[in-house]
């Protein structure tokens, strides 16, 4: 499933990142109590936080031929 | 903002993402960069800032703070049918919110009070789930409580600056505006969360 392309692979892997730290804050935003709270703030934090960083590694690892 | 707008984002987002995990191949093109910078960056910090505000509000509200099974005295000490207890008082006659009551007391009325609140609630979660929760009517506050956060409400007004016990003795009120001496101390406003005696309490039944 996962492209051969570098970049692309990148953005599928930040993609996938991305979903489940939405996912994660999703169910914790229908949840009430202090675990929610928790799990939303350090996991979801988490998984969006390495969505992000491995979305922009993607961009700035691209290499473009000269000339 | 409501709970349902932020999910509907979440999802818009998710489905967003969802094409850039199967359809990589659309980011070749211009416009695809710009809605993978859109769906891989922008939206999901967005969902991110607003959930964050969401959770952060929440963690404000006397539901949540009673959600522990610990803080239930607590919560029934709130309706307490004695115009003598602090909180009961302070709850039922909605000098505080209701739906904010511990917070509107337990907060630090200072500079990056909230923060100190929310790191204190960590403790609190660290302590009932990893350490040894101490028994309700033995929980002690962290530090004395400080008259700052009464004054937040009261300071200036008619009740508490000319009231006849405030004014009886002239040294009072200066002491208490420095926190010399406390607004709860015994004598004063000393009943607060009185758990211990709840088993004997009468209790107001117009908050449900």
């Amino acid at each position: 499933m996962l492209s051969t392309n570098p970049l692309e692979r990148k953005l599928q892997l930040s993609g996938i990142i991305l979903i489940l730290g939405l996912v994660v804050e999703a169910l914790c935003l229908l949840g009430r109590g202090p675990i929610a709270f928790i799990v939303f703030a350090g996991l979801g934090g988490l998984l969006l936080f390495a969505g992000f960083v491995i979305y922009l590694y993607s961009l700035v690892s691209v290499s473009h031929p000269h000339g | 903002m409501p709970t349902f707008l932020i999910l509907l984002l979440v999802a818009f987002s998710i489905f967003l993402i969802g094409v850039f995990v199967f359809r990589p191949q659309v980011t070749a093109t211009r416009g695809g960069k710009m809605t993978a910078f859109l769906g891989l960056f922008a939206l999901p910090l967005l969902c991110l800032g607003m959930g964050t505000s969401s959770e952060l509000e929440h963690a404000k509200s006397t539901e949540f703070c009673l959600s522990c099974h610990i803080m239930e005295p607590y919560g029934k000490s709130l309706c307490v049918d004695d115009p003598q207890h602090l909180a009961a008082a302070h709850f039922q006659n909605h000098r505080v919110p209701p739906n904010e009551a511990c917070y509107t007391c337990h907060t630090n009325y200072a500079m990056f009070g909230g923060v100190k609140a929310k790191l204190g609630g960590l403790r609190h979660i660290y302590v009932y789930y990893l350490g040894t929760p101490p028994a309700p009517e033995n929980i002690k506050l962290y530090e004395p409580y400080n008259n700052r956060e009464c004054l937040h409400c009261h300071a200036g007004a008619r009740s508490f600056e000319e009231g006849a016990v405030h004014t009886a003795d002239p040294d009072l009120l200066p002491a208490l505006k420095a926190n010399k001496t406390s607004c709860i101390s015994s004598g004063c406003h000393g009943v607060v969360h009185d758990v211990a005696s709840l088993k004997d309490a009468k209790f107001w039944k117009g908050g449900n």
